[in-house]
């Protein structure tokens, strides 16, 4: 049987083809229904100005139930943003990505928050306890069991 | 003008009654898990209607009945929350009992 998630992601893909992404957001790889890639940039005044970066996302079967494992992409072309929450592994500690997923969010709706999070960050700094996350990180971020910071930044 | 009726067929239209006027534009009419119709059925379901039912929360919100409860039994006891509203999920009994509207309409041929 074809899983929830492709049933799912085919609908969410239809409608980004139909009615575009959101400003700042585009779609770089959805060939498959395990991993799409996302790239994300912030409009406007922000501590981001002129930086793109790309989200991967890797779904389960079970997705939207579970939550999709989400991280910025470290390559040759991408570098992770900057921000208190996130590790310079492009680990995101986010709520929404954790205890918070919802099953009605969808890969724009985790696209949006992220990207929003990242226009109202006043100050480019580390997470406090980078080094030592980055150093004993799993490489799927849904396996570490985050402590969520303050939720102003 | 005498019009003599030869043959006719009656068509049926069912869907569930959500409690608003049927908008054909309305985005809200999804299942917000699935995102398929409330009048489709869930991805685990072959056939809409009684076998995938839709559920009401006291909130208000509707779900394809597997579809939340799949989202219910994975969630852990202090957590069983509405996906829209974070409440806690609550089935609002009542309203299950008068499940579908009917709507008839001839169409002659």
């Amino acid at each position: 049987m074809a899983g929830i998630a492709s049933r799912r992601l085919q609908k969410e893909l239809k409608e980004i083809h139909t009615q575009g992404c959101p400003v700042g957001i585009q779609l770089l790889n959805a060939d498959n229904f395990e991993e799409w890639h996302l790239s994300l940039e912030v409009m406007g005044e922000s501590q981001y100005q002129g930086e793109v970066f790309a989200l991967k996302f890797r779904f389960e079967p079970q997705y939207p139930i579970s939550a999709p494992a989400v991280q910025f992409i470290i390559n040759e072309k991408y570098k992770a943003p900057v921000h208190p929450h996130v590790y310079s592994n492009g680990h995101i500690c986010a709520s929404i990505l954790g205890n918070e997923w919802s099953p009605v969010l969808s890969v724009i709706g985790v696209c949006v928050t992220l990207q929003s999070m990242l226009a109202s960050c006043k100050k480019k700094e580390r997470p406090p306890d980078n080094d030592r996350y980055v150093m004993h990180a799993p490489d799927n971020p849904k396996k570490t069991r985050f402590h969520y910071h303050d939720d102003t930044v | 003008m005498k019009v003599t009726i030869k043959n006719w067929n009656a068509i049926a239209q069912w869907r569930w009654d959500i409690g608003k006027e049927f908008d054909e534009t309305d985005d809200e009419d999804l299942c917000g898990i699935c995102r398929v119709a409330y009048e489709g059925c869930c991805p685990r379901c072959k056939m809409p209607g009684d076998d995938c039912p839709v559920l009401w929360g006291e909130c208000g919100h509707v779900y394809h009945m597997h579809c939340i409860m799949q989202w219910i039994e994975q969630q852990p006891p202090n957590k069983q929350n509405c996906p829209m509203d974070r409440k806690p999920w609550i089935t609002a009994e009542r309203k299950t009992a008068n499940t579908a509207t009917q709507q008839t309409q001839a169409v002659q041929s």
